[in-house]
């Protein structure tokens, strides 16, 4: 590959580095400028290089591909194999940690009149049926992040064949019409429930698709094994557990975000796994904290190098990556630096050694624990490197369930009435409100009713806003939302430490 | 515990608070048959780190408050739960212990019942709960270890798998060791047959006025969850013979409970 096919993509990642080295990459306008230039469109023919930065909220984020640059011309990746014009690449942007970010999606918009692909009417938008040259049509994407997720309603297993629901839905509010919509609707002639959420990262996926044991402690069985390869599924891929293995989501995707008709081709399949199985994201550079990688072990580099499914003990503490900054590193530390890195310690301490009582929280109180239970942060976020569970991560937290979830009348409320002869929502009985059925949508059974999996937690700063409905819209929402639901007690100073935490993963 | 023990120890305890001042010149039990009641849990808010908060419930025919925290299953606050446990100290009947305020139950099984009473909490007051500690016994070997067969002879041999009053829920870490060392033999011997024989304790059992019986089915269900456990740990359909019966007598050897050990799935491998 020539040099000169590095292009625009080198000069975002050599930019970035030396506005970080004059201190001054955070001004907005360089920002500005770096993310316009960062867009990627399908069929660009661009180089994805083997690194890139990209200043975000607080600082830098680092994109690696293990194994050198990839020229993109004709990778399944990056080319539009669907009918709208979407590549994979379109809603997965390196600026934005691999995901896409509520304020790039609002640029986007201003800047291509809502005409990009990213806002195609199947998905992009609240319902296809709205007028699609309405910003107001495509509000939860603008203003959330959020795609449409539109599940097959009863549910399908995975050989296709119908899995009868233990509960009937009745949808009591939907600001999107799509789910009362005669055409994309419950009461369609293919009746479909409309959910929506942020992307998820087609990145660290050695970690997403690893275990640390090969039960799955929340069914109290061992984990299915995939026939294919003999090994065991994970259980961590997609918010609602759907896809089982990386080509069951690459298919998921294909059909319904690229709207493909048939089949993806074995060798194009392995290209799509190939590249994302090498791509590691993770923020490496703080506005205030300075280099992540300095003496500390933050940036993807360690990431890629780390190994995956371990799960959080003494021996292997959570967030170990940091442990350098306990101590000062010397004359070149600023005092800010110092402060800051002080502050990121003292959240390690809270996330790891702060109990509080864990209540009511379907997948966790509802296994031999109790509720409520007594623990930390890691108790759940207890894979090392990327704070998602080394068994199947689905645990409903309250963000998209009445009376945990944060007010939220722009998406639509379900109600989700439960058959006596099933045993209930552990916690919120037969009868049950919700905005995002979670898991439910997968299995059919009451239990799992708002079970989302634990997401992975490297490079938050570029991907705001936060949970999978997107409800929290800084990382200090996160930790307020947590602190509310819990009645933790947090203080100021605690809740600055977590912030500090989450911003340098 | 047997139904006659309950009712000895009922009567006892009758006998006691009519003949209060008895109590005072009563030998301490030398050890205890065991008891069975229902009860509202308390959750009492301890902490000393990590899953060390104490849970509490009150036999409503003795009023003592039990420590009832020790078990591998806790209470879900606002639902009763079936204890079913010895004393801990049974030179001490009433004693409360020093971690959590309440008469220790050791070995303690408790199950979650689906009735709903009063939640409540206490705060720690003087109470430090227990640190917890994990048993090296119940931790399964990382995924990624290179697994060990167990060595030969393979000889003809049969696992318990116990389960709570009315579930066929596969306890988490216990359970996963006892079917993971099946697993293991399965894999490494390639038995002729894996018997798995579910059992439900059908019968009536009358505990602090309430009466308890599983559902005949339930043996059932509990046999065919170890056997699609067994599936995913490597035994064939060809393998696996999978039966159900209602009221088993219970282990006779077993280090627990005796009534807790009917509700189980066995697992014999013949060769």
């Amino acid at each position: 590959m020539s040099s000169a096919r590095f292009g625009p993509s080198l000069l975002i990642g050599l930019g970035a580095c030396v506005l970080f080295l004059s201190g001054a990459y955070a001004r907005a306008g360089d920002s500005e400028l770096l993310g316009a230039l960062g867009w990627w469109t399908a069929n660009s023919n661009r180089v994805f290089p083997e690194r890139a930065t990209y200043p975000d909220a607080t600082g830098v984020v680092t994109v690696i591909h293990l194994g050198g640059p990839v020229d993109t011309r004709g990778h399944p990746f990056f080319t539009a194999l669907g009918h709208n014009g979407r590549a994979c690449i379109t809603c997965h942007q390196p600026a934005d940690g691999m995901s896409v970010s509520a304020k790039s999606l609002e640029a986007r918009w201003v800047q291509t009149h809502g005409k990009d692909p990213i806002f195609a009417a199947v998905d992009g938008s609240n319902c296809p049926s709205q007028p699609q040259e309405l910003a107001a049509s495509h509000s939860l994407l603008l203003t959330r992040g959020l795609f449409r997720i539109a599940r097959p309603w009863p549910p399908r297993a995975p050989d296709g064949g119908t899995i009868a629901p233990q509960f009937t839905i009745e949808v009591m509010h939907d600001p999107t019409a799509c789910n009362l919509d005669p055409v994309y609707g419950l009461g369609s002639a293919h009746p479909m429930v409309s959910v929506y959420r942020r992307p998820r990262l087609p990145a660290n996926l050695k970690y997403v698709i690893s275990y640390g044991f090969a039960f799955d402690p929340k069914s109290g069985l061992p984990l299915a094994i995939d026939p294919q390869t003999g090994r065991r599924y994970a259980g961590n891929l997609l918010a609602d557990r759907r896809a089982r293995t990386l080509e069951e989501q690459a298919l998921d995707a294909l059909r319904t975000h690229l709207q493909r008709h048939g089949p993806l081709d074995a060798v194009q399949m392995r290209q799509i796994i190939d590249f994302e199985s090498h791509v590691y994201v993770a923020q490496s550079a703080d506005r205030a904290g300075g280099s992540l990688t300095d003496g500390a072990q933050g940036g993807p580099d360690a990431l890629a190098a780390g190994k995956a499914a371990v799960l959080d003990s003494p021996r292997d503490p959570q967030w170990a990556e940091f442990a350098s900054w306990k101590h000062d590193s010397g004359p070149h530390e600023t005092p800010a630096q110092r402060a800051f890195r002080a502050s990121v310690i003292r959240g390690i301490d809270i996330f790891n050694n702060r109990t509080f009582l864990i209540a009511d929280s379907a997948g966790l109180n509802s296994m031999n624990f109790g509720n409520p239970t007594r623990n930390t942060c890691s108790f759940c976020h207890n894979m090392t490197r990327t704070g998602m569970d080394v068994a199947p991560g689905q645990v409903d937290l309250g963000t998209t369930n009445e009376p945990f979830a944060d007010p939220a009348p722009d998406l639509p409320l379900f109600k989700l009435t439960c058959d006596p002869k099933y045993p209930p929502q552990p916690f919120l009985g037969r009868v049950v409100y919700t905005h995002d059925p979670g898991l439910a949508l997968t299995t059919g059974k009451c239990a799992d009713i708002g079970r989302i999996t634990i997401q992975d937690m490297r490079g938050l700063a570029a991907r705001a806003p936060y949970f999978s409905n997107g409800s929290a819209g800084t990382l200090r929402d996160v930790v307020d939302f947590y602190d509310r639901r819990y009645h933790i007690g947090f203080s100021e100073q605690d809740k600055e430490d977590l912030v500090h935490l989450l911003s340098v993963l | 515990m047997s139904r006659q023990a309950r009712s000895f120890a009922e009567l006892a305890s009758l006998a006691g608070l009519a003949c209060w001042s008895c109590l005072a010149f009563a030998q301490p039990p030398a050890s205890d048959a065991g008891r069975a009641f229902v009860g509202c849990p308390v959750y009492r808010d301890t902490n000393s780190g990590r899953k060390s908060g104490c849970w509490l419930a009150t036999d409503p025919i003795d009023g003592v408050r039990y420590d009832i925290s020790l078990g591998r299953t806790k209470p879900q606050i606002g639902h009763q739960v079936l204890v079913e446990g010895r004393l801990d100290a049974p030179d001490r009947p009433q004693q409360a212990g020093p971690a959590c305020g309440g008469v220790v139950l050791r070995p303690v099984v408790v199950s979650v019942l689906e009735t709903s009473c009063p939640a409540f909490m206490l705060p720690a007051e003087t109470y430090p709960g227990r640190r917890f500690v994990l048993d090296p016994k119940l931790v399964l070997p990382p995924a990624d270890v290179a697994e060990r067969p167990p060595p030969p002879p393979y000889l003809p041999r049969t696992w318990s798998i116990e389960f709570g009053f009315g579930s066929d829920f596969l306890q988490y870490q216990y359970s996963e060791v006892i079917l993971d060392e099946i697993g293991r033999y399965i894999r490494a011997s390639r038995p002729r047959r894996v018997e798995v024989t579910g059992y439900a304790v059908a019968r009536t059992r009358s505990i602090s006025g309430e009466r308890l019986a599983e559902k005949p089915q339930l043996a059932r269900a509990r046999a065919e969850m170890v056997a699609l456990a067994l599936r995913r740990l490597g035994a064939t359909r060809r393998e696996l013979h999978v039966t159900w019966r209602v009221n088993p007598a219970p282990l006779v050897d077993t280090p627990g409970l005796a009534e807790p050990s009917r509700r189980r799935v066995d697992v014999s491998l013949v060769y």
